[in-house]
């Protein structure tokens, strides 16, 4: 069996530090996203978004209440009226990742499996929100909630932990336990749903959108390996469902160009139903540097604030 | 649904086997994990599909075959409580035993016993089946297991009576094994004989099937009628007139009630009656009738000796064949420098005929090629042999020849001929002290065997002065040893032919052993063994085998056949021109010959048992209660009340038979389904 080899080089300095290949031999996840933030952010020294945080926002009229340490006494000298100060920071929102641990994540064609691509993707995400003030939190499920760490500011820690545990052993369903967790997330905040969403799309839509009716943002990262996505095989074998166990011999000449249009046709359905839900939905490939999930979900935040 | 032998359903368990290989090959196959097949199933591949379609298809097909043939094996029936009724409680397997033997010819007993057949076969039912078996010293089915009751009694409607004695134990066996094979539930044997008594010797191991009813026919009745049987003849040879002349004693026998009176009893030769003499026997009583002695001129007259009619003309005629006496050709080569020296060996080997020894003195350097191939044995009596003589006499024992070599101190044998049994050395002088002795004796070997027996022949009794010492050949065998354990005889096989060597001399000078009584029969015994000389048998009985190649038929030629007393021409050789033997079957002569016309003939003498024509009988009882095993049945079957066992409900069905044929149809489906699966 032979793979399409080769790793597109991201055009992005630096991101030779985020080779998923290398980054998964390296193990220690807070090493690593370490490794990849930092790497990251070194190369996007213009980034309108880092300490957006502690910036200024903007003033509003003092409200019998407020902390009286927040009022601009230097805009009160001008105008003898009472502003308070709002800063960015002020708006430290919920961050968790919503990590799909089915035993069809445990693939990987290439040096990485789907699990460790998405380990990495999300101590890296937690990393980097983290470094925001974010809270910052995990729940991790295969066809029921298999892990919980609340979001919280403290729970770095935690997160990392919790994800160098995880392990990929049950088949996968989306809709039980992103329903549980829907009724859990009351508190707005920004939700990452990690997950190779093998699931019809109406179905996948059905389970994730809940998941926004208290308005969470949502962004969704669809991991897939450059098999699946190219099925790139060669010899005429059985192949395993890793979920069910089935077998079923396969022709992979014959079924390559297929079966390439129907993961297509899933991606696009996928991406279109996304769409209309306002989720922000990204294919990764995990044989693809990890810049490309970093910026996609900086580029959403971006976008999520300005409409706001 | 019944099975017979239901046991055999155990062999259910190999419809694992492919299963297990189906499972096996599967797990064998190159496996691919793969996350989901989601997508993969969506794809409309028809031949993925119809692979699997036909794999699950031919695993279907294996497992169909071996239950089918499983099942076949446990021998299943449809139990029709029924069939008792459907096939008839007197539904019967008949097997009409005939007795053809001779004797079946005294008197109207033949016709009788044919007559008891019809009748037998008559009171067949229509689900009945019968079979005919005709027996003498042998058994033929003449029509088996058949309900046509035309072709049954057509079967033996124009037979005769055979020339054959009576055994009933072979008819009984074959009785028994076309009734094994019956499903019909009633089993019955009709004997139809004279129930001679030389016929039934025990039991024989002829045990019939269980449930079997014998049902026994006699047709023999009191032997009035008078009826001479010719049982041997003796011949004694003379010479008259420098003629070979023969006398023929017949002897006669009569085992009737009645007596023989004013029959005649003729010598015939070549067919003609050459003598006739007046014959009366009492009853029960027999006679020894002389001939006179005619010459016999030429090899294989044909003669027989034969009684007037009467009521059993089998046993009337006696066939013989008689030749000149053949005699032993020796040479005895002799140097002719000691007076005296052949004495003893000349007068042992000039008596006796039976065979009669034709004696040539010959001196080394006289020996004749012609000499050597008119001779049977050449007799070396202490001589100095040269290489050119040892060379010859080597080819002549390579061809059959016999040759005797005694050893006296002037013996010598070239190295150059590698003849001799044993290598010969110095002489032992025994003259002082005691004598030697001849100990240990292979009394087993045709030269010694004559002695055998206690007080035949003591050669301890004979001394020996002195006698060479000799070694023998590895390939050789010693017969006689001296006592101090050397050899005395020593004997060697080379090509056809075979060679004694005698370790001391054959008159007074060395020993005294041509003065003792075992001398002539010792000599005597030596040349008949070397000229491998038999009597050929004037006459032989019908039912044995003769062998032209062990006989020494000289129709040595290809294409060697033989010509029956009825005329028939019968090849003794099959397609590999491999001999064969022949199986006296007719009372008469029987003539082998090569096919060409000057080819030699061997005549062979063919004549009855004489002892079937003792006509006493035996019980039939007694022969019904060995083959039924002790239960000798009153000829009224209670079969009627019995139901159909299942044994022969399944016989009758054979259901396994077609079970058995789909099961190997489907493996022969099989085996052409996966090849043409394996190339697809």
């Amino acid at each position: 069996m032979s793979l399409a080899a080769g790793h597109s080089q991201s055009a992005i300095p630096g991101a030779r530090f985020m080779d998923p290949t290398v980054l998964a031999r390296i193990g220690n996840l807070d090493l690593v996203a370490r490794a990849v933030v930092d790497g990251f952010i070194n190369g996007m020294h213009k980034a309108p978004y880092f300490g957006a945080s502690v910036d200024f926002a903007e003033h509003r009229g003092y409200v019998p209440g407020d902390d009286i340490r927040r009022v601009d006494w230097k805009l009160w000298a001008r105008t003898d009226r009472y502003y308070v100060k709002e800063y960015e920071a002020e708006s430290n929102s919920n961050f968790s990742v919503l990590l799909d641990v089915s035993k069809s994540m445990n693939y990987g064609s290439g040096g990485i499996t789907k699990l460790d691509y998405a380990r990495i993707l999300t101590a890296c995400l937690t990393n980097l929100v983290h470094h925001q003030r974010d809270r910052v939190g995990l729940v991790t499920f295969d066809n029921d909630v298999v892990s919980f760490v609340p979001s919280s500011a403290k729970h770095m820690d935690v997160v990392l932990h919790t994800l160098e545990n995880v392990t990929a052993g049950r088949p996968g369903s989306l809709k039980l336990p992103l329903q549980k967790l829907a009724e859990h997330f009351g508190r707005r905040g920004v939700l990452v749903v990690i997950s190779d969403f093998y699931e019809e799309p109406d179905a996948v839509i059905d389970a994730i959108a809940p998941l926004r009716f208290r308005g969470n943002d949502l962004i969704v990262f669809h991991v897939l390996d450059k098999a699946e996505l190219e099925f790139g095989f060669s010899d005429a074998s059985a192949f395993e469902d890793l979920e069910t166990g089935e077998q079923m011999p396969v022709v992979p000449d014959a079924f390559r160009k297929e079966y390439q249009s129907l993961v297509r046709a899933h991606t696009d359905a996928l991406q279109q139903r996304f769409l209309a839900n306002r989720v922000d939905y990204t294919v990764l490939d995990t044989s693809k540097p990890l810049d490309h999930a970093l910026y996609r979900y900086l580029s959403s935040r971006l976008r999520m604030m300005k409409v706001r | 649904m019944a099975f017979l032998a239901p046991l055999f359903f155990l062999g259910l368990a190999a419809l694992a086997v492919p299963v297990l290989i189906h499972l096996t090959q599967r797990e064998k196959k190159m496996v691919q994990q793969f996350p989901s097949l989601m997508f993969v199933r969506r794809i409309p591949y028809q031949t993925v599909r119809r692979r699997k379609i036909r794999d699950l298809a031919l695993l279907m097909v294996r497992l169909a075959a071996l239950l089918l043939i499983i099942a076949a094996f446990a021998r299943p029936f449809l139990w029709r409580p029924d069939a008792a009724i459907t096939i008839g409680p007197g539904a019967r397997e008949v097997v009409v035993l005939l007795d053809q033997s001779y004797s079946m010819a005294y008197g109207d007993r033949w016709d009788r016993a044919k007559a008891a057949a019809r009748d037998a076969i008559n009171k067949l039912g229509a689900a009945d089946k019968g079979s005919v078996v005709l027996f003498s010293s042998g058994a033929d089915i003449a029509l088996r297991s058949t309900a046509e009751r035309d072709r049954l009694i057509a079967s033996f409607s124009t037979v005769t009576t055979s020339p054959g004695a009576t055994r009933y134990g072979p008819a009984l066996k074959v009785a028994g094994s076309i009734l094994a094979e019956s499903p019909l539930p009633r089993r019955e044997v009709i004997l139809i004989s004279d129930f001679q008594r030389n016929g039934w010797r025990g039991e024989e191991g002829s045990r019939l099937p269980t449930g079997t009813t014998v049902t026994p026919v006699m047709v023999g009745g009191p032997a009035d009628k008078p009826d001479a049987a010719v049982t041997s003849v003796s011949l004694a040879r003379s010479t008259f007139s420098d003629q070979e002349r023969m006398t023929v004693t017949a002897a006669v026998a009569n085992r009737t009630d009645t007596p023989v009176t004013a029959d005649t009893l003729s010598l015939e030769i070549g067919g003609r009656g050459v003598q006739t003499q007046p014959l009366t026997i009492a009853p029960n009583g027999s006679a020894s009738i002389v001939f006179a002695p005619f010459t016999v001129p030429s090899r294989n007259m044909r003669l027989s000796v034969r009684a007037g009619n009467d009521a059993l003309p089998t046993d009337n005629a006696f066939y013989f064949v008689v030749s000149p006496a053949t005699p032993v050709r020796i040479i005895v080569v002799d140097s002719g420098t000691k007076a005296g020296a052949g004495l003893y060996l000349t007068r042992a080997l000039s008596i006796g005929d039976a065979p009669r020894f034709e004696t040539v003195l010959r001196q080394p350097a006289n020996v004749s090629d012609d000499d050597l191939r008119r001779a049977s044995v050449v007799l070396l009596n202490d001589v100095d042999v040269t290489t050119g003589l040892g060379r010859r006499l080597g080819r002549f024992v390579q061809d059959g020849g016999g040759l005797f070599v005694a050893a006296g101190p002037r013996a010598t044998w070239p190295q150059e001929a590698d003849v001799l049994p044993a290598t010969l050395s110095q002489p032992i002088d025994r003259s002082r002290g005691e004598s030697g002795r001849v100990g240990a004796l292979e009394y087993t070997h045709p030269v010694f065997e004559v002695f055998r027996a206690p007080r035949s022949g003591d050669f301890s009794s004979a001394r020996f002065y002195a006698y060479r010492s000799v070694t023998a050949a590895p390939m050789s065998q010693v017969l006689a040893r001296f006592d101090a354990g050397t050899p005395a005889l020593v004997e060697r096989k080379l090509g056809s032919g075979r060679v004694l060597l005698w370790a001391s001399t054959l008159d007074l000078s060395w020993s005294d052993l041509p003065l003792k009584p075992v001398f002539l029969p010792f000599i005597q015994r030596s040349m008949i063994h070397l000229a491998n000389y038999s009597e050929p048998a004037p006459w032989r009985t019908v039912g044995q085998v003769f062998d032209p190649a062990a006989a020494g038929a000289k129709s040595q030629a290809s294409g060697r056949l033989a010509l029956t007393p009825s005329g028939k021409r019968m090849p003794l050789e099959d397609e590999g021109s491999q001999s064969q033997v022949l199986e006296l079957a007719e009372q008469g002569f029987y003539e082998i010959r090569g096919q060409k016309a000057n080819s030699d003939v061997t005549v062979v003498a063919s004549n009855v048992d004489p002892a079937e024509s003792d006509l006493t009988a035996l019980d039939p009882r007694e022969i019904v209660a060995a083959a039924t095993g002790g239960t000798v049945a009153n000829g009224q079957s209670a079969a009627s009340d019995v139901p159909l066992t299942p044994d022969a409900q399944e016989r009758s069905q054979r259901l396994w038979w077609y079970l058995l044929c789909a099961g190997i149809v489907l493996l022969g489906t099989d085996t052409l389904f996966s090849n043409w699966l394996s190339k697809t």
